[in-house]
């Protein structure tokens, strides 16, 4: 059976991939569905949903069209939860990968400085990086990075002890090639596929810490995100909770989305894997 | 002057509280164009030496010399450099690539570090190598998990043979091969020999092998040399214990390959 159409009868797994094809395609179509700038008034303040058919979802305090915030909230989801991951595994797979290649000194500094990233609270640190460096996307990308690169560098660093004992490795070394191309293109690309593995929970963990973030007022400001949408709701909580309900929900579905989808795909191409 | 000569070499290893001595006092020369077999139980040191002469991991203790020079004390990019003239073929050619690699990139590794052509000429280099060690050439494209592990054994030779070196080590180079595949790589090598010079370290429990291609032979035992001399009167007479011991295990000798008299 292919691993696709094993993903496929999972059905954690199809529910995980529609989510996730509902949050992709939201994000994509944001700016066609919904072109003027969703910070913009379109309406009468607190419109409730299901009123207005041009507002479906209403609008809020200021008279924004929920609808269209969702939509460019979840870009902003989207854009900052793959960017943290790619940014958390980069440094995690590089420094895993010194660590674990060259061994003595080099290895014991780098894993001293990872389990002293790894002690203080990733959200703490992305709380303190944002709050020095000032709120912007890339400074919240960064931010998460921080604070969840430490797990990717410790799965590489054993995978890398592993790999660094095989034949091939000698061969390497044998023929001359210099031990940082040993390391990064020999070793590292091998010892990707169980790093890789952690990329939704990452992924998924960087989307609810980007929303922390803004809800704490931390975000962008010049975007729109779920995060600041629940804090903007907030304040309305008794008379307009779906202002709040409505992003949070969708924070909701994301999150398990990756998560589902992203655990089909590691089950699925681990049982090939062993049955091969 | 010897090409290798390694004297005293000692290798320990530490294994839950308990050392072993991999490799204990071992002294031995290789000359110019020889082939000198080392043969031993499992576990008697032969790899632990095969390492120890590449460099992959240093003696405790004891002296190598390589082409006139103090092995040992080359660092960094001499020793790099170095490494061209003393190649390696491993005994499982699957282990020994990169599982991503294709046939192309296993040969232009080294070629491109030794800077033995530039990036243009390298392809027709490879198909040179290709065709030296009785490939096709359109086997460049394919990736080294997908060709016979005949042919893959063949890639790891043309990769030794790149550099132009002076010594390869053999370790158990065609022990997994089959019978008659082995026959044509044992071929294939004792060519290369002929025509390029290249001495071999040639590392082997199969006793029938070794009376068909090597000039001398070293029996090891526990890390020590038991016996050593002519690799035939070795093997027809064979004086230790160990060497008794390996020649009645021995399955047939096999005398079919022709000899390469020294
Ligand atoms: N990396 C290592 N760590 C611990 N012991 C080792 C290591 N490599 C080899 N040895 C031990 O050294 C001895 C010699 O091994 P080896 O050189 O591989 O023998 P051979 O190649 O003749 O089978 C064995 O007892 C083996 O267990
Ligand atoms: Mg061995």
């Amino acid at each position: 059976m292919s691993p696709l159409r094993r993903f496929l009868r999972a059905p954690e797994a199809v529910a995980g991939a529609i989510l996730l094809s509902a949050l992709m395609a939201m994000a994509l179509s944001a700016s066609l569905l919904f072109p003027s700038d969703p910070q913009a008034i379109a309406g009468p303040a607190l419109l409730p949903p299901f009123q207005d058919w041009s507002l479906p979802l209403g609008t809020d305090r200021l008279g924004r069209d929920v609808l269209a915030e969702l939509f460019h909230g979840a870009r902003t989801s989207l854009a900052v939860g793959l960017a943290a991951a790619a940014a958390s595994l980069a440094i995690g797979a590089v420094v895993g990968t010194l660590a674990g290649f060259a061994g003595g000194l080099v290895d014991e500094v780098l894993m001293r400085i990872t389990d002293a990233f790894q002690t203080v609270p990733g959200f703490l640190l992305a709380l303190a990086f944002v709050s020095v460096v000032g709120p912007s996307l890339g400074a919240v990308v960064i931010a998460i990075a921080l604070g969840t690169w430490t797990g990717p560098a410790r799965i590489a660093r054993a995978e890398v002890l592993s790999i660094r004992e095989r034949d091939y490795v000698a061969s390497a070394r044998a023929i001359g090639m210099h031990p940082l191309e040993i390391a990064f293109r020999e070793v590292l690309p091998n010892a990707l596929p169980p790093v890789l593995a952690m990329s939704s929970v990452i992924v998924a963990a960087a989307i609810l810490t980007e929303a922390a973030l803004s809800f704490l007022g931390l975000g962008d400001p010049n975007r729109v995100t779920w995060g600041g949408m629940i804090a903007e709701g907030r304040t309305v909580l008794r008379t307009a909770p779906f202002l709040s309900i409505v992003p949070g929900m969708a924070l909701v579905l994301t999150v398990l989305g990756v998560y589902l989808a992203g655990e089909g795909i590691v089950e699925t191409t681990a049982v090939r894997r062993g049955l091969s | 002057m010897s090409l290798l000569a390694a004297s005293n070499l000692t290798k320990r290893y530490r294994r839950g509280g308990k050392t072993v001595i991999a490799v204990d006092d071992v002294s031995f020369h290789i000359e110019p164009g020889e082939t000198l077999a080392l043969a031993g139980p499992s576990g008697s040191g032969k790899s632990t030496i095969a390492r120890l002469a590449l460099r992959l991991i240093e003696p405790d203790a004891g002296r190598i010399e390589f082409e006139g020079g103090d092995f040992l004390a080359l660092r960094g990019a001499t020793l790099r450099a170095r490494r061209a003239r003393l190649q390696m073929v491993f005994q499982d050619p699957l282990a020994a690539f990169n599982p991503r690699a294709t046939v192309a990139r296993a040969l232009d590794d080294p070629l491109r570090i030794h800077g033995i052509a530039s990036r243009g000429e390298r392809p027709r280099r490879i198909a040179e190598l290709l065709e030296r060690v009785g490939l096709p050439a359109d086997l460049a494209s394919r990736a080294v998990h997908e060709i016979s592990g005949g042919q893959r054994q063949r890639v790891a030779i043309a990769r030794a043979i790149a550099t132009k070196p002076s010594l390869i080590v053999l370790d158990e180079a065609v022990s997994a091969l089959d019978v008659s595949v082995r026959g044509q790589i044992l071929e294939l090598l004792l060519d290369l020999q002929r025509e390029q010079k290249i001495a071999y370290l040639f590392i082997s429990h199969d006793l029938g092998v070794v009376r068909a291609v090597a000039h001398r032979i070293i029996l090891l035992d526990a890390g020590r040399i038991a016996e050593s001399g002519e690799a035939r009167a070795v093997v027809d007479a064979p004086r230790s214990a160990i060497g008794k011991a390996l020649v009645a295990a021995a399955p047939r000798l096999d005398r079919s390959i022709r000899h390469n008299a020294p």
